[in-house]
């Protein structure tokens, strides 16, 4: 009977949070930027599921990457991480021990963030090639200066974030960690149901603001977008997925947004998720208003480069740091 | 130095962009050189939209060929059939009307605020501010309706002709009473806007000392209208042009020559164009607005230059029997190329379309000529 419950438990978590997730990006660009740019928008179903459906069918082609079959399959490995991601979260996974710890959470995460990288290194699209003999037509300025492709200033910039720019999230993590004295999901819960959300402690609405900058940032959302900005590499390291690779690519996205939000309401709310608990709901409504926060946020800024973004990921960084102190406080 | 010698030093990477990319509303390509994403070089190529109009001009009937300038842009479509006409009436000695002078001053004044509302709402779109650029295509969309109201169409109204006005560009009390309106509107309107835009510290941070053109590398570029002006010099045409004598306004510079300087000159010379419209229309003289009484006759080259949203433009030609020839047409843009280039120089990758940008490029008008080098 455990079993059964526990199964049904993860696989229906994991069902309801792909169909919310998938409903996410709309909501976001149908309510929030639409409404705020006093347009009419996407329908809701459009960015997140009737996209990948769209092309979910279309033609595949193949990509100019010097391994074609692991960039393809990168997207579907970056699904597959989150939702690992998800399923240790959930109550009944947290037997697993030192893999249901924000250690493991920090690994799950980094990996994902390493896919960008991949993908950037192993794609050389036709976009950013020019002719293979020195170009005279307008008196060709330095002729042998070697080519480059806007994917492998993605994969720079995917470096950096990981390097540095993801720092804000991770901070993050710690946070309810230096409340709560554990590295253990199953020690932060329990110890939010006895004490009350960290979120409500000083400690814990520092660490809060400090997870959402970074939410935005693992999301490549503006005004963080420093992987795809339309200025200069636009798509970054997805522009040569096609088909049923972007729809993978769309689909993770969303999934991502759901768990990061799903995180939140663990480490923050002591609200883990699972279907069978009535309090899903609120881990529902979290994952809605990141979401919607996010769009207002990003409506209203234009994007940083270098010159704004780290500063703003070091007083993000700082605010963190005060945070985990305010804990031992 | 030869400008069509390649320089060889040898730069750790190029990125090139285009020529067609989601980040340019034309087809151009640019070609990054750069060094740990700082740009060290750039060149920009244009001739990807040429169209020949020139050639395709050469010996039309001149009223056919006017109208045929008018598709060199989608932008600023009036200056061009107007420029083109006052070539014919300045070699032909036309006499144009004073009140369809008013009504052109009208029509190219509008365009400059659709112009100016477009450069602002693409600039805001290549910040990555999406919201502020819908909200300057929402402003917008009341010149264009006006313009719409005027010539009958939003775009590529056809309103000048030789010797003065089309009848259907008439203002009756009816059409002077909406632009009285619509000049309103569009104050209100863009002040809330440049409030909003000038008070944002994260705007500010974005578009101050990115992409500086300097006084002297303004001048020593050839550097034309607003992206002149930009860099601290007060030069207009408005100013020289007769046509533009009954009118009093004022010539608006910036003297930091970075996009922030380029986008406030711009957002200043609204408020001015719409103090000329509506100086315009409470001085608009009564009486005719065409002039039919005038012969067809063989003429020297004839040149004319008028100021327009982007800077000086050119167009020349002769006419024998009718018909046009040797007519060269020069767009602002074709002498803004060389502030494009250095504007992206010592600046991040991400930067430089910003930096191309803010001087309003329009190739498409450009691109009619093509130069072949012997290599």
């Amino acid at each position: 009977m455990n079993i059964t419950y526990s199964l049904i438990g993860v696989i229906g978590t994991l069902v309801v949070a792909f169909i919310v997730s998938l409903l996410l990006p709309g909501i976001e660009r149908k309510f929030i930027h639409a409404r705020i740019q006093q347009r009419v928008g996407p329908p809701i179903t459009s960015p997140g599921i009737m996209a990948p459906i769209k092309f979910f069918f279309k033609q595949t082609i193949s990509p100019n990457s010097p391994m074609p079959g692991l960039y393809n399959s990168l997207p579907l490995i970056s699904l597959i991480v989150i939702m690992v991601l998800l399923v240790i979260l959930i109550p009944e996974m947290y037997f697993l021990g030192a893999f249901a710890s924000v250690i493991a959470i920090v690994g799950l995460l980094k990996v994902e963030e390493i896919m960008y990288m991949f993908m950037g290194s192993l794609s050389k699209s036709i976009l950013s090639v020019r002719m293979p003999f020195p170009d005279m037509a307008k008196g060709a300025k330095h002729p042998e200066t070697p080519r480059t492709f806007l994917e492998e200033l993605s994969t720079l910039r995917a470096f950096r974030l990981i390097a540095f720019g993801s720092f804000p999230v991770y901070i993050a993590l710690f946070v309810s960690v230096a409340v709560t004295g554990s590295i253990y999901l199953a020690d932060i819960v329990a110890y939010q149901q006895q004490n009350g959300p960290i979120l409500f402690t000083v400690a814990g609405a520092l660490g809060a603001v400090v997870f959402f900058i970074g939410y935005m940032i693992l999301l490549n959302e503006y005004p963080f977008a420093i992987l795809k900005t339309k200025a200069d590499v636009i798509e970054g390291p997805y522009l040569e997925y096609a088909a049923k690779y972007r729809s993978y690519v769309y689909l993770t996205r969303g999934f991502l947004m759901f768990v990061l939000a799903t995180l939140f309401a663990t480490l923050f709310l002591g609200i883990a998720p699972n279907i069978l608990n009535p309090s899903f709901i609120i881990t529902l409504v979290v994952a809605l208003l990141f979401p919607m926060i996010m769009g207002v946020m990003s409506a209203f800024s234009p994007i940083f480069t270098y010159k704004q973004f780290y500063p703003t990921v070091a007083a993000v960084s700082i605010l963190g740091v005060l945070a985990i102190v305010a804990a031992f406080l | 130095m030869d400008d069509n010698k390649p320089n060889q030093t040898v730069i750790e990477a190029e990125v090139p962009m285009g020529t067609v990319h989601p980040a340019a509303l034309e087809p151009y390509r640019v070609r990054l050189f750069v060094e740990d994403e700082i740009v060290r070089d750039a060149e920009i190529t244009v001739g990807v939209n040429h169209r020949g109009v020139e050639r395709i001009m050469e010996g039309l009937p001149v009223e056919k060929a006017n109208s045929l300038t008018e598709k060199i842009c989608g932008i600023c479509s009036n200056s061009h059939i107007w420029n083109s006409c006052l070539v014919g009436e300045k070699a032909l000695d036309i006499e144009v009307p004073e009140r369809a002078q008013y009504i052109r001053i009208i029509m190219e004044e509008l365009e400059r605020l659709h112009s100016h509302c477009l450069y602002l709402a693409h600039g805001n779109e290549v910040l990555g501010h999406g919201t502020f650029s819908m909200r300057l295509f929402y402003i917008r969309e009341t010149v264009m309706d006006l313009l719409g109201m005027i010539g009958g169409n939003r775009v590529q109204y056809g309103a000048s002709i030789l010797g003065g006005v089309r009848p259907r560009c008439e203002l009756d009390d009816n059409r002077i009473q909406q632009l009285k309106d619509g000049m309103d509107l569009m104050e209100e309107r863009l002040t809330a806007f440049a409030d909003r835009f000038v008070s944002d510290p994260m705007i500010m941070s974005r578009i101050t000392n990115v992409g500086v053109i300097s006084q002297e590398d303004a001048i020593r570029l050839a550097c034309t209208g607003p992206t002149l002006r930009a860099t601290g010099v007060k030069k207009d045409l408005r100013t020289e042009m007769k046509e533009y004598e009954p009118f009093d306004f004022e010539v608006i510079t910036q003297d930091g020559g970075d996009v922030k300087s380029q986008l406030l000159v711009r957002v200043f010379e609204i408020p001015e164009s719409i103090k000329i419209i509506r100086q315009a229309i409470r001085d608009l003289p009564e009486g005719p607005i065409t002039n039919r009484s005038w012969e067809m006759k063989d003429t020297p080259l004839t040149k004319s230059y008028i100021e327009v949203p982007r800077g000086t433009l050119y167009h020349s030609y002769a006419l024998e029997d009718g018909r046009v020839r040797h007519c060269v047409i020069r767009t602002p843009s074709m002498a803004n190329i060389g502030a494009m280039q250095h504007a992206c120089i010592g600046h991040h990758i991400t930067d430089a379309q910003l930096s191309i940008v803010q001087c309003d490029p329009c190739f498409t008008c450009t691109d009619r000529a093509i130069q072949i080098i012997k290599i």
